[in-house]
Order: C-alpha cells, then sequence, then structure tokens
C-alpha cells in the first residue's frame, strides 16, 4: 500500500514543488524535478504491472478512508489497482514520462517552464486518481480534476485570445458532460446506496433492478464519457484544445485524459452489459463519430488539426468497440493508440518547432532532408494508425473490426470506411510534410534543423512502441493465446465472442482492412506524390468539399443554437435588470456626488428602490392570493 | 444563554474600551474573550438545558453549533478587521462593538423560542448592518447601500411585524411552543396563515431570496468588503437557522400550504442568482448573487423538513460560510493592494502570490461544489434530501444551475492563473492569508469528515 | 351603539381617512400633517382599548418626536409640489394591480375569519404602565434587556457615522 501512496503521490510533489517554488528554481531543476516525480510513479507502476503479468500480484482494493459516515449513505475515499488500472497506469506514467522529458527540451524557451511543469505533474497526478480510484466519486474528482488541468493547459498561451477562448470551450463542453456522469452517479447512489464498483457489482447481481434505470444510468455515464472523450455531439472542443502546447496535445488530448471515457465504460463494464440499448447506442455514437470526424480530417490543413480529428476518429472507433461488448479490443486500441498518437503529436511538436512554429502542412514539405529521425518515427506512427501489418494499429483495429463485424454488417462498413480515410489522410499529412520540396520562406528553410535529443529520444521510444505494441494482442491463431484478453479476463469475465469466428473469415477480413489501408496510401501517394498536388487554398474549395473544410459548421450550429440565446437571455437580464434598473441609476447618483444630500434621497427613492419595493408587495400579493384563493 | 449574555457583555467593553484608552488592544482582547465564549459554547453541547427566562431562549444542540458557527465566523471577521482598518484607528472600538452586537443579534436569532427575542435578534442584527454598510463615508456607493438597506429592511421589518402581531392573534401566544401546537390543532384560524406568510415573507427578503433579493448585490457591492462579507455570512446563516425554526419546526404543520410557493421561490432564486451573475465583472458583485444562489440551495432545507434537515443546513451554511470567507479575505487583499474589485484585479494572482491564489482557488471549487471539498457534500445533502422528499425535478433544475455556476466561479481562477499584467509584488498581510487558510483548512475537513458536522 | 362604537367607528374613519390623505397629497408637509392626524387618531383607538401606556408612548414618540423630525428635515429640504418626479405609467399601473389584489385577499380572507381569540374584558387591567411594567421585569425580562443592546449599536452607530473624518491628503 505504501508504494501505492507513493505512486500516486509523487507528482503531486512535483507540482507542488514547482508551484510553490517554481520562480525561484532553474529550468533544469524544475524540469528534472517534475520528471523524476513522474518516473517515481513509472518504476512503481511497472512493479505492480509486472507483478499482474508474472500473477504474483493480487489485486488491491483498500478503502483509505471514510468519507461520509453519518446516514445511511456510505462512502469512502479507497484505491483499486488491478489489471485495468494496471494497464492504464502504464500508459500514463510511461507516456507521461517520456512527454515530461520531451517538454524539457520543447518549452525550454517558454519563460512559464515550471508553471508548465506544474500544471503536467497536476494532470498526471488527477489522472492516476481517475484510474485508481475504487468508487465513482473518487474518479469523479480525477475527471474534474483533469478538466481542469486540461483547461488551464490549452490556455496555456493565454496571450492569444483565440486560446483563451478554445479554453472556455473545452471547458464548457467538459461540463455538460459531466453534468450527465454527475446526474448518473447520483441516481446510482440514490438507488443502490453505493458508489463502489465492487459494491454496486454485488447489488446489482443480487437486486432485480429496473431496466429502465438501468439505461438511465448508463445513459447518463455516456453522456459523460461524450464530453470526455469528444465524441458526437460534444467533439468541437478536441481540435481547438490544440491551441495548447503540443506536449500537452500530446499527452492529454491524445493519449491519456480523453480515453477517460473509455476507461469509465470499461470499469464500469458490468453496469452496461446490463443495458444493451445504451451499448447500441455508444456503437452507433462511435461509429458515426469515426466517420465524421475522419472525413474532416481528409481536408484540414493544419498539421495538429489532422491529429485532432484523427483523434476523434479513433477514439469512435474505441467507443464502437466497446458497444458491441468488445472491451478487451477497445482497450487493446486505446493502448496502440496511445503509442502512436502520441509519437505523431510529439513528432509534429518537432515539426512545428523547427519551423518556427508554423502548422500549415501547405508551407511545409521535404522535410525528411532536414529531419530523419523525426521523419522515420512520425512514418512508421502513420502506418501503424493507418493499420497496415505487421505495425500494432492494424491488429487492434483489426480486432475492433472483425469484432463489430459479427455484431452489425452496417457499423462494420462504417468503421472499416473510417479506417479507410485514416489511411488516406495520415499520408496526405505525412507526404505534404517530409516529401516533395520546401514551400516555406527562406528564412524558415534557413532555420530547419533536427530536433535535440531530449525531443527525439522520447520519439524513438514511441516508434518502437507503436511498431511493437501489437504483440500484446496477435490474434490466437497465431500465437495461440490472446495475450491482452487473458491479462485483462478478471476484468472483462465474458466479453469474448470472437473465438467462434471461422478462420477464414478472419483472414478475409484481415486482408480486407489490409487492402483498404493500402489503397488508402496509394492514393495519396498518387495524389500528392505522382500527381504533385495541393490543397485548395483557403475559399477555393466549394460545395460539399467546402462544408467538410469548415467542419460542417457544427460549430457555427452550435452557436447558433445553444450559445447565443443563452447569452441574449443573459445580456437580457443584465440590461433590463442590471444596467438600466440599478447602474442606470447608480451611475446618475455616482454623477451627483455633489448633489445636496436631499435630491439624491429623493432620487433613491423614486427610483431603483420604489421599483424593488414594487417587486415586493407583488410578489406577497401573488402568494396571498395563491394560498388563499 | 451565557453565550449571548457573555458576548453582549463583550461588545459592551470593546464599546467603553475607547473610553480606558484600551484602542490597541481591542482586536486581540475581543478575538481571545470570542474563542473563551466559542469554548463555553463548545461544552453546552449534548447538554440538556431548561429553557430560560421564561422560555424566552432555548438552548439546544441546533441552537449550540449555530452559535459556533457565528462566533468563528465573527473570530475570522474581526481578526481580518485587524488589517482593514489601519487608516482608521480612532473609530476601532466603534467598527468592533457594532461588529459584536451583530453577533449578538444573530446569537438571539438561532436560539430564540419566543417571537419578541426573534424580533429583537434580527433587529439588532439588522440595524447593526444598516449603519456598517455606510461606513465607507466617502464612497457614494456605501451611503447609498446604506440607504436603501436601512428602506428595504425597514419595510422587511414592518411586514415582520404585522405577521407576528396576525400569528399572536390567532394564537394568543409569542411562544414557539405554544404556537406549534396551535398550527398542529384543528382549524388554525386564517389570520394566522396570512401571518405565516408576511413572516415568510420578511424572512425571504432577510435571506435575499427571489424576488426578495434587490437589495442585496447593491448592498453588498456598495458596502466596504469586510461588511459585505459579514452580511454575507454571518447574517446569512443567522437568518437562515431562524427560517428553519420557525419554518421547518414550528410551523411545519401549516406549512404544507406554501411548498409550492417555497419550491418556486427556490427555483427562481437559484436561476435568476446564476443567471446574474454570470454577467458580472466585479467580483465582489458575483459574489452577492452567488450568495442569492446559495441562498436557493439553502431554502431547501426550509422545504423539506425532515429529521435530518437542521444537519444538512448546518453543514451547508459552514461550507457555504467559510469558503465565502476564505474567498472575501483574499479578495479584500487584493483590492486592498490594487485598488479595484474587478475580475481583472486577480489577474496573474498565481505568479505574484501563488499561496493566496490557491487558497481562492480552493474556496471557489467549494462553493462551486466540486469534491472533495465540504462544498460538494454540502449539495449532495441538500439535494439527495430533495430527492428523497418527491422534488426531483427541483433538484435536476438545481444540479443543472450548479454546473451552469461552474463557470463564474471558475473565471476568477482562470483570471489568477494567466498572465499579470504588470510585475508589482504582491505581499498581502499575512492576516489575510492566516484566516484564509483556517477557512480552507476547515472546509477541507468538513469535505473528509462531514460527520463531524452533523447535528445529534 | 354604545358611545364607544360610535368612538371607534369616528376614530377609524379619521384614521383611514388621513391616512389616504397623506398618501394622496401632492405637498409634503400636507403629507406630514394628514400622518400626525392619523398617528393621534390610532392613539385614540389604544386609549379605547384601555392601553394608556401605549396611548402615551404613541403621542409622545410618533406624534411628538418623530413628527418633529419629519417636519424639519421636510423643511430643511425645501420640498415642494414642483419637485415631485412623476413615476413611471408601468409603476403606477403595477402599483395599482397590487393594491387591488392585496385588497381582494384582505377582504376574502377577513370573510373567512372566524372569531378571534377570545378579548379579554376590560375589567382586567392590561394596558396600564403598571401592569405592563410587571411582565416587562418579570415574563419579558431578558427581550427588555436585550433591548438595551439594539439601543446602544443604534446609539454607537450614530456616532460613528458622524464622527469627523481626519481628512487625509492624498
Amino acid at each position: 500500500m505504501v508504494n501505492l501512496y507513493v505512486l500516486i503521490l509523487a507528482p503531486l510533489v512535483g507540482f507542488l514543488i514547482n508551484g510553490l517554488m517554481g520562480k525561484s528554481l532553474p529550468k533544469s531543476v524544475s524540469g528534472i524535478i517534475s520528471s523524476f516525480a513522474v518516473f517515481v510513479s513509472f518504476v512503481i507502476s511497472s512493479i505492480y504491472f509486472f507483478g499482474f503479468v508474472g500473477g504474483t500480484q493480487a489485486p488491491i482494493d483498500a478503502n483509505v478512508f471514510d468519507w461520509i459516515t453519518a446516514g445511511e449513505t456510505k462512502i469512502s475515499f479507497g484505491l483499486l489497482l488491478d489489471q485495468l488500472s494496471g494497464l492504464w497506469l502504464m500508459i500514463i506514467t510511461g507516456i507521461g514520462f517520456l512527454i515530461h522529458v520531451y517538454s524539457i527540451g520543447y518549452m525550454h524557451d517558454d519563460e512559464n517552464f515550471s508553471r508548465f511543469f506544474a500544471y503536467l505533474n497536476l494532470f498526471i497526478f488527477f489522472m492516476l486518481l481517475l484510474v485508481l480510484g475504487n468508487n465513482f466519486l473518487v474518479m469523479f474528482i480525477g475527471w474534474e480534476g483533469v478538466g481542469l488541468c486540461s483547461y488551464l493547459l490549452i490556455g496555456f498561451w493565454f496571450k492569444n485570445q483565440p486560446y483563451n477562448d478554445a479554453a472556455k470551450k473545452a471547458f464548457i463542453m467538459n461540463r455538460i458532460g459531466d453534468l450527465g456522469f454527475l446526474i448518473g452517479m447520483f441516481l446510482i447512489l440514490f438507488y443502490f446506496k453505493t458508489l463502489n464498483y465492487g459494491q454496486l457489482k454485488e447489488a446489482l447481481a443480487s437486486t432485480q433492478t429496473s431496466h429502465g434505470l438501468l439505461i438511465a444510468i448508463t445513459m447518463c455515464l455516456f453522456v459523460g464519457a461524450m464530453g470526455k472523450s469528444a465524441q458526437l455531439p460534444l467533439y468541437t472542443w478536441l481540435p481547438d484544445a490544440m491551441a495548447g502546447p503540443t506536449p500537452v496535445s500530446a499527452l492529454i488530448h491524445a493519449a491519456t485524459m480523453v480515453t477517460a471515457g473509455i476507461f469509465l465504460i470499461a470499469r464500469a463494464n458490468f453496469l452496461f452489459s446490463m443495458a444493451p440499448e445504451t451499448l447500441s447506442f455508444i456503437a452507433g455514437v462511435g461509429a458515426v463519430t469515426a466517420l465524421f470526424a475522419a472525413t474532416i480530417g481528409v481536408l484540414q490543413n493544419d498539421i495538429k488539426k489532422v491529429l485532432a480529428y484523427s483523434t476523434v476518429s479513433q477514439l469512435g472507433l474505441m467507443f464502437l468497440a466497446m458497444g458491441v461488448g468488445a472491451y478487451t479490443s477497445g482497450v487493446f486500441h486505446v493502448t496502440t493508440h496511445a503509442f502512436f498518437k502520441a509519437c505523431l503529436f510529439l513528432g509534429s511538436g518537432s515539426v512545428i518547432h523547427a519551423m518556427g512554429g508554423e502548422q500549415d502542412i501547405r508551407n511545409m514539405g521535404g522535410l525528411k532532408k532536414w529531419m530523419s529521425i523525426t521523419f522515420i518515427t512520425f512514418l512508421l506512427s502513420s502506418i501503424a494508425i493507418a493499420g497496415v501489418p505487421p505495425f500494432s494499429g492494424f491488429f487492434s483495429k483489426d480486432e475492433i473490426l472483425a469484432h463489430v463485424f459479427e455484431a452489425n454488417k452496417v457499423l462494420w462498413v462504417i468503421g472499416s470506411l473510417a479506417s479507410f480515410l485514416t489511411a488516406f489522410y495520415m499520408f496526405r499529412l505525412v507526404i505534404l510534410t517530409f516529401f516533395g520540396s520546401f514551400r516555406g520562406t527562406h528564412e524558415q528553410e534557413h532555420h530547419l534543423h533536427e530536433s535535440p535529443a531530449t525531443i527525439t529520444i522520447p520519439l524513438v521510444i514511441l516508434a518502437v512502441l507503436a511498431v511493437l505494441g501489437g504483440l500484446m494482442g496477435l490474434p490466437e491463431f497465431i500465437s495461440h493465446t490472446h495475450w491482452l484478453n487473458s491479462f485483462l479476463a478478471p476484468i472483462f469475465p465474458h466479453a469474448e465472442g470472437h473465438e467462434h469466428m471461422a478462420i477464414s473469415t478472419e483472414f478475409a477480413l484481415m486482408g480486407l482492412a489490409t487492402a483498404l489501408a493500402v489503397i488508402g496510401i496509394g492514393i495519396a501517394y498518387s495524389l500528392y506524390v505522382s500527381k504533385q498536388q495541393l490543397p485548395a487554398k483557403e475559399g477555393e474549395l466549394k460545395g460539399f468539399a467546402a462544408l467538410v473544410y469548415d467542419k460542417y459548421r457544427v460549430d457555427e450550429l452550435y452557436n447558433a443554437v445553444f450559445v447565443k440565446p443563452i447569452s441574449a437571455l443573459s445580456s437580457t437580464l443584465y440590461t433590463i435588470v442590471d444596467k438600466a434598473l440599478i447602474d442606470g441609476q447608480l451611475v446618475e447618483g455616482t454623477a451627483g456626488l455633489s448633489m445636496q444630500l436631499g435630491k439624491r434621497i429623493r432620487s433613491l427613492q423614486s427610483g431603483n428602490i420604489g421599483f424593488y419595493l414594487l417587486v415586493m408587495v407583488v410578489a406577497i400579493s401573488l402568494i396571498l392570493t395563491y394560498v388563499f384563493i | 444563554m451565557k453565550t449571548l449574555t457573555y458576548t453582549s457583555l463583550l461588545g459592551i467593553f470593546c464599546m467603553l474600551a475607547e473610553i480606558l484608552n484600551l484602542r490597541k488592544f481591542i482586536i486581540p482582547i475581543a478575538l481571545v474573550a470570542l474563542c473563551v465564549i466559542g469554548g463555553l459554547t463548545y461544552c453546552d453541547l449534548n447538554v440538556h438545558f431548561e429553557p430560560f427566562f421564561s422560555d424566552m431562549l432555548r438552548v439546544d444542540n441546533f441552537s449550540t453549533s449555530f452559535s459556533l458557527l457565528l462566533i468563528v465566523i465573527a473570530i475570522l471577521l474581526i481578526a481580518l478587521s485587524y488589517d482593514f482598518y489601519t487608516a482608521q484607528k480612532d473609530k476601532i472600538s466603534d467598527y468592533i462593538s457594532i461588529i459584536i452586537f451583530t453577533l449578538c443579534g444573530a446569537l438571539a436569532l438561532v436560539s430564540f423560542s419566543n417571537m419578541t427575542m426573534f424580533f429583537i435578534g434580527l433587529e439588532v442584527m439588522s440595524i447593526s448592518f444598516y449603519i456598517l454598510a455606510g461606513t465607507n463615508k466617502r464612497e457614494v456607493r456605501s451611503n447609498e447601500a446604506a440607504m436603501k438597506y436601512f428602506l428595504m429592511g425597514s419595510f422587511a421589518s414592518g411586514i415582520l411585524l404585522m405577521g407576528i402581531t396576525l400569528i399572536y392573534g390567532a394564537s394568543g401566544s409569542f411562544n414557539l411552543a405554544t404556537i406549534a401546537v396551535y398550527a398542529s390543532g384543528q382549524n388554525p384560524d386564517i389570520t394566522f396563515y396570512i401571518g405565516i406568510i408576511l413572516v415568510l415573507v420578511a424572512l425571504l427578503f432577510k435571506v435575499s431570496a427571489v424576488p426578495f433579493h434587490f437589495w442585496a448585490p447593491d448592498v453588498y457591492e456598495g458596502s466596504p468588503m469586510l461588511i459585505t462579507a459579514l452580511m454575507a455570512t454571518l447574517g446569512k446563516v443567522a437568518s437562515f437557522a431562524a427560517f428553519y425554526k420557525l419554518f421547518a419546526v414550528c410551523f411545519v404543520d401549516a406549512g404544507s400550504h406554501f411548498k409550492l410557493v417555497i419550491a418556486i421561490v427556490v427555483a427562481l432564486t437559484i436561476l435568476v442568482g446564476n443567471l446574474s451573475a454570470i454577467r458580472q465583472d466585479s467580483f465582489k458583485r458575483m459574489l452577492a448573487f452567488s450568495g442569492v444562489t446559495n441562498a436557493g440551495f439553502m431554502l431547501f432545507a426550509i422545504l423539506l423538513p425532515n429529521e435530518n434537515g437542521g444537519s444538512a443546513l448546518f453543514f451547508y451554511a459552514v461550507a457555504y460560510a467559510l469558503s465565502s470567507i476564505a474567498a472575501f479575505a483574499i479578495a479584500i487583499a487584493v483590492s486592498k493592494f490594487s485598488g479595484s474589485e474587478k475580475f481583472d484585479a486577480f489577474k496573474g494572482l498565481a505568479h505574484k502570490h501563488p499561496f493566496s491564489a490557491i487558497l481562492l482557488t480552493f474556496a471557489m471549487i467549494s462553493i462551486a461544489g466540486i469534491p472533495p471539498f465540504a462544498g460538494f457534500f454540502a449539495k449532495y445533502f441538500i439535494l439527495s434530501s430533495a430527492i428523497k422528499g418527491g422534488y426531483f425535478w427541483l433538484a435536476v433544475f438545481a444540479i443543472i444551475n450548479s454546473v451552469v455556476a461552474f463557470y463564474y466561479y471558475f473565471k476568477v481562477i482562470i483570471m489568477m492563473f494567466s498572465k499579470p499584467e504588470n510585475e508589482d509584488s504582491f505581499s498581502p498581510n499575512f492576516v489575510y492569508i492566516t484566516v484564509a487558510s483556517i477557512a480552507v483548512l476547515i472546509t477541507i475537513i468538513a469535505g473528509f469528515a462531514p460527520g463531524v458536522f452533523f447535528i445529534h | 351603539m354604545s358611545l364607544v362604537e360610535i368612538t371607534f367607528l369616528i376614530l377609524s374613519v379619521i384614521a383611514i381617512g388621513s391616512a389616504l390623505m397623506t398618501v394622496l397629497s401632492k405637498n409634503p408637509i400636507h403629507s406630514a400633517i394628514y400622518l400626525l392626524i392619523c398617528f393621534s387618531s390610532i392613539a385614540g383607538h389604544y386609549l379605547l382599548l384601555n392601553a394608556q401606556f401605549l396611548f402615551i408612548v404613541h403621542i409622545i414618540v410618533y406624534s411628538g418626536a418623530i413628527m418633529v423630525l419629519f417636519l424639519t428635515t421636510l423643511m430643511l429640504l425645501n420640498l415642494n409640489e414642483e419637485t415631485e418626479q412623476h413615476k413611471p405609467a408601468m409603476a403606477r399601473l403595477g402599483a395599482l394591480v397590487a393594491a387591488i389584489i392585496l385588497g381582494l385577499v384582505l377582504v376574502a380572507a377577513v370573510s373567512k375569519t372566524a372569531t378571534l381569540m377570545p378579548m379579554n374584558n376590560n375589567t382586567v387591567d392590561i394596558g396600564s404602565i403598571k401592569a405592563l411594567g410587571k411582565v416587562l421585569m418579570d415574563e419579558y425580562f431578558y427581550p427588555f434587556e436585550f433591548i438595551s443592546i439594539l439601543l446602544l449599536s443604534a446609539m454607537v452607530g450614530v456616532v460613528l457615522l458622524t464622527k469627523k473624518e481626519k481628512t487625509t491628503v492624498a
């Protein structure tokens, strides 16, 4: 247990050191302290993880202290470390550590260096809390905490107003999701008197629960997951969140925080399995999101935006897996996705770094000449995400699609289409960035260089993982046991229906997926290498393409439907009640500082106070009327 | 009983201290004395007392708990005045004695068992507030605040007095126990109901519930910040305790008629407070509207009298009052430094003085209702009893609103963590930091061990 | 009709009429005078109820002290008809509606009212100074003493608000 405490608290200590005295620390020290804090967590996580792998470690489920003991409800602050949280720990601390190291190089010129690391450490702390809680409340604390950190980090470069707006947007969208989570949590607490996963499981098994209630609870929780994991219709914040520094995008908005929604469903899989309607809904939302975001990704020109839409799309794929009950496959894809997407983001960071802040791929090209390590790692990760065997992305994606094929053919078509588009736009990105000739300014060309070792080493490690990550989930006809399946078996008891599938079907699906990926890559190659096409300039696109380029104008839609009416209501109240009645009088009053006291009193009396009293009297009359007549 | 008596004597002593040339020692003496009084009050917990003075006061665990909370609030705020009134040393005796008189009124409000004590307590508190609101004499807004508060407060007092008279006319007594017997008896007279409604209206005014809230933002904004804190915490908590004593205990059998009225007031209060708070750019005014919203939450306890209602209300009062004090303490320090009460004044606080930024962040998070701070559990207890009581729609409405409220609470946090506009170094007086730390510490303790704060 | 009832009716008419005139009259000074009449007639009611103490206090405090204060203030500020502002039509309408509703409710409530508490016969001496003093010093001793806090607070407040401010030159 002590180890577990150290694991959780190390990043918090790092945060406190950097947050409270970061200003007085030299930059190198503050970077090293926070990286070291995460490294400590990583080492302990590895010990636990390999304990689980070797079968020597039993799951830990302990209540640290009781939170509320009075009344019939009892909520404890408790921790749960089992295979599922162990796997997530490895992702968080492992990739987290690499990204910390990367950030030392990436952020070295930033004046708020120590603040950045303080936030990063705080984020790791909350993320650990999120996955390690043994009840929904602890998860919710982590959930809110990571939301706050993400918000702070998106707006890290607050000098830029759009960045602040992006941060605000992320925050508000997440609040909508959190509302769902909160209501779901209240419902669980109200009907089952517990928030503990284990106790909830027992309560569900022992008592007859109405089906409608289960659907309501799971739907509410899923709304929470939608917000955090950027699913339709709450996805628009994620692309905007790319305003944050690139390591943040890699850590929070690709590898860890956005997968919290998947984690929630995986953790509460026993609950979701009892509500098949919700699962179908999740699958539908996931599939549509996957395709929708992929189509947008095809026409984006900002290197990070492409990756962001790709993340949304991949998350959709994961939800699709969760929705058809293939929990292991979903978790598998989370893992491999964390590897290659983190690598891609860090690679893009390296490129942006070299280009001096330029993010538009139309102004890049031919970079492989200058940045060979970045190029190779980026390429490998792109192959992985495109789903070419035997790279990691192939296995996880194929597994998901095979499960989906079994469950629902329509969803399978959508999913395959999305992954075909993924292959296409990823290679469009690779080709436009690294091949051809340089299209930027001379000054930029002069400046081009490979990034320092703190940046390239994490890239290389992640690229290796992106290539080899598939080994943990090799299909059974290759390696006899699906390792991840057996590892996670205690968490997902009877989730697998995959075994019954004919090997021939499986091979056919694999072949088809590979073919689609290769075709996608081929189209990208022929368009951008053979024909040397360049993406259209602003405003040149027409019709549907223009709509897609504008991200289907969803933001504008939300703006018109939700934001404007609410802010109109608020400003009406503001102008009528506050400005006209209060300030109007107040300003008048303030101007008359030299006026006679008598005049002032009179103007007060005949002005707003009269109105206030009038409202009071009307209210009294109404109450009396209601009660007596 | 002794709490109220000793506090009154302390107030008189502070008033006379000026004559005795003890000006310098007033605050330390007052703090120590209040601590002693608090300790004596604490000893009253779980002791059964007979009614005092022909049943004018009743001391039970409810009144003792609330008295303790009020004393803690007073101690923290008087400690703040140490620095707040540095420029007006010659008036310190007056300030402190009036603040302590306010506390006396508040203490009477939590322990009365007779309508006369109730009314006098309310008036002692209110009149002291009217004066304190106007103490910033050179500031027009302060004059205006005092004037407005006084006029509207007298109006409410008039209504209250009329209500008490009608209740007396119907039931023939000022005594709460007798009135309760009458209320639960056969067919109380209709004048009795009118009386209850008038008392209800007056109390809704005092706790600033919509549509009787109009005075609150103006008065809170115009008054000196320390007094705003006093009104928003001490005043509100005491009024709610009295509200609870009357409507959830005394009139409870006759009160079923007004359930829907109170429910609508709750909904309106939460909604209007929230929507108005969103657009504010003054931190103080935002806190004023947030006080309105929180009043809506506390009204739930009035709406749903049950055996845990008192505990839920008390816990909410603790969470709200202490978080607010922490917020006010930092805000006073900041506004004293920058001369502004707008959100902009907080810009970059995290860089200039990280510790105070963290304290304010905690306070905001607690008011917003995010675990593990007390504010979350406070909302949770209130809302879960609302759901149990059959007000599911109202609870959902309140949850939605509290999520909306995150927006304006976090606005300050964002400001603090963004880049400072200038490089002025900011070092607040240790008093502010100490008070805010103590307040935040209590909210954290309350968040981790809510059971301690339950009234048994 | 007994003499008491006739007196009651006369006093009531005077009270209501002068109260209305207080509100309706345009001249603040006239308003104040009407208010004085209203107070006096209410004092008469107290006397009818055998509440001598209240009667005396009411005359001294309201008709005496407070009215003098009102009139002095009004004269100091030199208010007259011309300076009265016209209230917005909406406010007037709202006030009218509120008044009508309130009146209706009161009428409805009173018409439903059963007999009130049986009135104490005047044989019992409840309103005299002697009886009141006994009650105040016995049953209501604590509130009676507590009021001193109210008065102290108000007094200190007056001192605080009128104390000369040290002029600090910035």
